[in-house]
């Protein structure tokens, strides 16, 4: 019983989808309409779960006192602050109504400059692989470094002063070669995820119910 | 060891030190090379310049912090341009993060410090107005409304117009399973937000009354340094028409190109080359005073590219000279 409902459930609901994309009738639109109003709403109840599982893990780090209990502590006291500061204390930092609450400090002045920081760390470990990567081990990987140097010239200003053929040959291996084997890759992940689907929705693939098609 | 053995086994923190220093000395001497336009991003620009005050735009602000840096002036660019010829716009975000950066493009394109930005009018200031004798239409456009509001309010000199929430514009944010919003949105914008990200009811507000599903709005713009595009692309250009245009990240640019050669897309702005090429546009067109951050930006990387070519190109000359090119000279990892 507990995987058969599920079973039916997916089913039902995966073949009702595929009935009223194809089928647009009054009774399939209208139950399409509930569709798309309960799931966000079911959807929500993953948040609390979420957030449940985050506390019970980081909590059991800082009660063991395990390797590095103090990020977990961290993660605890910052999860739980932004929301008290973004819905029960929406005050600004100096009281004043006009000024930008303590939420919006900490998003734009943590947060933001947090995230930016990590993702800007890739240029650097960009230039480092491609230095290392780039070599002209085989005619094949000499195809690849040429490639790559058309293309990241022919990308910036610089590139277009230093010669036209730059850009114009850079936007050709882009729209052409690059566009050929991109298109095959699709096709073939596309007509993967058509297959999966229809395995998941008839039943035949049950990996997802977990304990691995038992 | 001879200079070819350094040079090739390069301790990594050298070369992270170079581009610390390469990516400063733009911000001291200005390049301010012409950035030439492609059609991908012809291809959006001119599609919004074919639009007006009785069309409808849709951005998607479907990044986070991480790849601001080059998705923000895109969201900023297009913005500008809808505000500019009055296009009304619909902001949403796939992402929780979404709704701050949202709110500080809207921020910096009405910031009164700087010359050619908007003179904001929120929503309840325009709304809950002494305007008289007169009587605010239900379904008031933007004209009326200026004509109403200047009765009594002047706008800033070096204000490019004004731009009033609720008729201009709506921050309707993020929602949980934005796919699944998209699709509703097709049937109806109230049923997905109720109200917007400020908790106005977006039921009373003329953009809504006037564009009631997002199969009346004419672009769908989606920002993304992620695969999130798709959902766009899936659910609303596949299931109800709506014409969509991508803003990605540089490195995912080249998985997206498809799409505007099957006519799926109108097309893409690719990393801060594509926001720097609609900043040239918007400039030439007179709908922005100045340049913006993307076309600043481009100093930087083209300076940064060209170290990049030079490094590969020295390693290359390194692995030659120093013989590593024959079997048995074993290459070294490196730091």
């Amino acid at each position: 019983m507990k995987r058969t409902i599920p079973l039916l459930i997916v089913m039902v609901g995966g073949i009702m989808m595929m009935i009223q994309f194809f089928i647009p009738h009054q009774i399939s639109q209208a139950i399409f309409g509930l569709y798309t109003d309960y799931v966000p709403v079911i959807s929500g109840f993953a948040l609390i779960l979420g957030v449940g599982s985050l506390t019970r893990v980081h909590y059991h780090k800082v009660r063991r006192r395990a390797d590095n209990w103090q990020y977990s502590l961290l993660v605890i006291v910052t999860l739980y602050l932004m929301p008290v500061f973004g819905i029960i204390i929406p005050a600004s930092i100096g009281g004043q109504a006009e000024g930008p609450s303590v939420f919006h400090f900490l998003y734009n002045y943590v947060q933001i400059p947090i995230q930016s920081t990590m993702f800007s760390l890739l240029a650097f470990y960009i230039a480092s692989a491609a230095f290392r990567a780039f070599r002209a081990r085989s005619a094949m990987a000499t195809v690849l470094m040429l490639a790559a140097i058309i293309v990241m010239m022919g990308q910036v200003p610089i590139g277009d002063f230093l010669g036209k053929w730059f850009p114009a040959t850079g936007l050709w291996i882009l729209r052409f070669p690059n566009l050929a084997g991109k298109r095959a890759i699709q096709l073939g992940v596309g007509f993967g995820i058509l297959a999966t689907n229809l395995k998941i929705i008839f039943g035949v693939e049950r990996n997802w119910l977990g304990g691995a098609g038992k | 060891m001879t200079i070819w053995d350094r040079l090739f086994n390069i301790d990594r923190r050298w070369i992270f030190l170079l581009m610390g220093v390469v990516t400063v000395v733009p911000f001291f001497f200005k390049m301010g090379l012409p950035v030439i336009t492609t059609e991908e991003v012809e291809g959006i620009y001119n599609h919004v310049d074919s639009l007006d005050h009785d069309n409808a735009v849709m951005i998607g602000f479907d990044y986070q912090p991480g790849t601001m840096a080059e998705n923000q002036p895109m969201s900023e660019a297009v913005m500008r341009h809808c505000f500019a010829r009055k296009i009304p716009v619909f902001i949403t975000a796939f992402w929780p993060l979404g709704n701050g950066l949202a709110e500080q493009a809207i921020t910096t394109l009405t910031d009164p410090a700087k010359p050619g930005t908007f003179q904001r009018v929120r929503y309840n200031e325009w709304r809950e107005y002494d305007y008289g004798d007169e009587e605010l239409p239900d379904r008031v456009t933007h004209a009326e409304l200026v004509e109403l509001w200047e009765r009594d309010h002047e706008l800033r000199e070096d204000a490019m117009g004004w731009v009033f929430e609720g008729v201009d514009y709506v921050l309707l944010g993020y929602a949980p399973l934005f796919h699944i919003v998209l699709l509703g949105m097709g049937r109806s914008i109230t049923s997905q937000y109720p109200s917007d990200l400020y908790g106005n009811p977006t039921e009373d507000m003329p953009i809504v009354k006037r564009n009631k599903s997002a199969r009346e709005v004419d672009m769908g713009l989606t920002v993304s340094g992620s695969s999130t595009v798709l959902s766009w692309l899936t659910y609303a250009r596949e299931s109800y028409g709506m014409p969509i245009a991508f803003g990605v990240t540089a490195v995912s640019a080249t998985d997206y190109l498809v799409y505007i050669q099957s006519g799926q897309i109108l097309g893409q702005m690719g990393g801060l080359r594509g926001a720097a090429e609609y900043e040239v546009m918007l400039e030439r067109d007179d709908y922005a005073v100045e340049m913006g951050r993307a076309f600043m930006g481009m100093d930087v990387q083209s300076i940064v590219h060209v170290l990049i070519v030079i490094l590969v190109v020295l390693g290359n000359i390194a692995y030659f000279a120093g013989g590593y090119h024959r079997k048995g000279r074993r290459l070294k990892a490196g730091r």
